[in-house]
């Protein structure tokens, strides 16, 4: 009875890894096809796809735009969450519920009223919309992930080896910076690998908050409301692989890092 | 530093054996601002929850108000030289027309649909790794899942297009297997939709439903089939009322996430399963200007999305109680 159900469970498991894999696969499968025409079956395989994409300016271009968009905006995120992190670990004073949940506050925001919300922001302060419009938006909405993930580790970190580096000497500051992040370090390289891929894949603030440079989610989805084409096939493909690869190295080193302390 | 320390720095009060910190620390200069930031530990917090009290003010919360405050007003930009007044007519007009209510009730009723076909999807998934798999290989079976999940949102949103188009994988293989003689239309339907959407909130319905049941002792279930009960009992009585809480903020996270999509239902979705983010959106995209009104709408979805995680919430708690008592 209890091995049945072992059984059932384990066959819902696969059928999910499934579920979750096979329309990527068939998506990076059909980057492949020799044919101009979206579909099954595939009867001839070409890499002209991919030689096009790497061979196009402009989609070279918008993976460089993406990729500074997410590098500046983590940098952003990350000092900014540290701070956050920091400020509310382990402390108790007047106000520390309404600051952590509204530090929280952007993460739940559903996406379309958080990019609404950011773009009449946006006016306001005068940003334009472009580049800069949306590093602001990818870092202020990520910035509750940096803090949740800095704030675990900093719980683990003993009070005692603070103490014992100011009994040495050391000031508040200075404490915190041969202490404290030398110690948050795993984490915060974690929660930037978050942040970064949060803001590479995000389509919805990038999108009405952009000028007129896509970013890479913004430009495969204006190429898909003029019809599918292998060629976004190999785009995604690319896109894929580079955000998976990353993925799983921030998994592997987050594991070990975790395990060597 | 090297010459100094070699040729004799002696320990006292000018040590020049100092590493490259200690010289900073040393630092007249820095001292002096060191010494004015710590003067008393009241002024030493202070200076340290500035600037994160000002950022969450201003840049989390700041865009929230100001977006309620457009929505009170009857034109935005203002025209130079136009008076700006406030007015309830931006809410208003939401009330006033189908073509506006209707996209917001179905994308309430499409949201909590496709999260409890997502609490359905993950639950025995995230039972079977939570109790079923030894943990040495747990982690790496929950990595498996997770690899799909670091892909974008539109990439997700084009292999769902590609699985159930009409020359796509299924149909393809349904008419190899014989079940039917023609493609089924699948793509731009609710159905297109709601797979797509689920496909893409799975994780944030599995991790916490993963955590609540891991969290869950062996023992309580064993002690109950010691005393006769079922399985089904035990799933009842057990473990279906001691992961409510994952059940409940995982149900939460995903319905909020699922109301606020927008290219997923511009994508897999068509004409009669327009969704509220589209309708705000397009407030935001045509010429003339609307921002009031998107804004207005943007803050009902908002209000009404809370309300119902709140209440949502408020009632999974109050099951919890009645099943401790």
């Amino acid at each position: 009875m209890i091995k049945g159900n072992r059984v059932l469970l384990a066959c819902v498991y696969w059928a999910f890894v499934l579920y979750v894999f096979v329309p990527l696969l068939l998506m990076v499968l059909m980057g492949f096809k020799d044919s101009k025409f979206i579909g099954f079956p595939i009867r001839s395989w070409t890499l002209d796809w991919y030689t096009g994409v790497f061979a196009d300016a402009e989609v070279l271009s918008t993976f460089g735009y993406s990729i500074a968009i997410a590098i500046l905006s983590t940098l952003i995120s990350v000092i900014v969450g540290t701070w956050i992190a920091v400020l509310l670990e382990g402390k108790k004073f007047w106000g520390r519920a309404a600051i952590f949940g509204l530090t929280l506050l952007p993460a739940l925001i559903p996406g379309i009223i958080s990019a609404i919300a950011f773009r009449i922001y946006a006016r306001l302060l005068g940003i334009e919309p472009g580049m800069g419009a949306i590093i602001w938006a990818h870092a202020v909405h990520n910035v509750p992930f940096v803090v949740l993930v800095v704030m675990a580790r900093l719980s683990t970190l003993p009070n005692s080896q603070i103490e014992a580096a100011r009994d040495l000497g050391a000031d508040p500051f200075i404490a915190f910076l041969r202490v404290t992040l030398p110690y948050l370090v795993p984490a915060i390289l974690g929660a930037s690998i978050f942040c970064l891929l949060l803001s590479f894949d995000d389509f919805v603030r990038s999108f009405f908050l952009g000028g007129y440079d896509p970013t890479l989610p913004v430009l495969i989805f204006a190429m898909l409301r003029s019809g599918m084409s292998p060629e976004i096939n190999a785009i995604a493909t690319v896109a894929l692989v580079l955000t998976a690869a990353i993925g799983i190295w921030a998994e592997r080193y987050t594991r070990r890092a975790n395990r060597n302390t | 530093m090297t010459d100094q320390a070699v040729t004799g720095g002696t320990p006292g009060d000018d040590r020049s054996d100092r590493t490259a910190w200690g010289r900073i620390a040393a630092w007249a200069p820095y001292r002096a601002f060191m010494g004015a930031v710590t003067a008393s530990p009241r002024r030493q917090f202070l200076i340290l929850a500035a600037f994160p009290v000002l950022w969450v003010l201003t840049q989390h919360l700041g865009p929230m108000i100001q977006m309620v405050r457009v929505s009170l007003t009857d034109a935005y930009p203002v025209a130079p030289g136009v008076e700006q007044s406030f007015t309830l007519d931006n809410y208003l007009r939401f009330f006033g027309d189908p073509i506006f209510w209707q996209p917001f009730f179905r994308t309430l009723i499409f949201a909590a649909t496709f999260t409890f076909c997502t609490l359905i999807l993950t639950y025995p998934v995230a039972y079977f790794l939570a109790r079923h798999v030894s943990p040495k290989n747990r982690m790496l079976m929950l990595l498996l899942l997770l690899i799909p999940f670091w892909v974008g949102e539109i990439v997700r949103t084009y292999a769902i297009m590609i699985l159930l188009g009409n020359t796509g994988a299924v149909n393809l293989v349904l008419q190899w297997v014989g079940l039917i003689d023609r493609p089924i239309p699948f793509m731009y339907t609710s159905f297109s939709m709601g797979v797509g959407i689920v496909y893409l909130t799975a994780l944030y319905m599995l991790l916490p439903l993963y955590s609540a049941l891991e969290k869950l002792p062996q023992s309580l279930g064993d002690a109950a089939a010691d005393l006769g009960a079922g399985a089904w009992t035990r799933f009842r009585r057990i473990t279906l009322p001691l992961t409510i809480e994952g059940i409940s903020s995982g149900c939460t996270l995903v319905f909020l996430i699922s109301t606020g999509f927008y290219a997923t239902p511009v994508l897999l979705g068509g004409p009669s399963t327009t969704v509220f983010s589209e309708t705000i959106a397009g407030f935001f995209h045509v010429a003339g200007d609307q921002w009031p009104t998107g804004a207005a709408f943007a803050t009902i979805m908002f209000l009404a999305a809370l309300l119902l995680t709140g209440a949502f919430q408020a009632v999974m708690r109050s099951l919890r109680k009645g099943d401790v008592r």
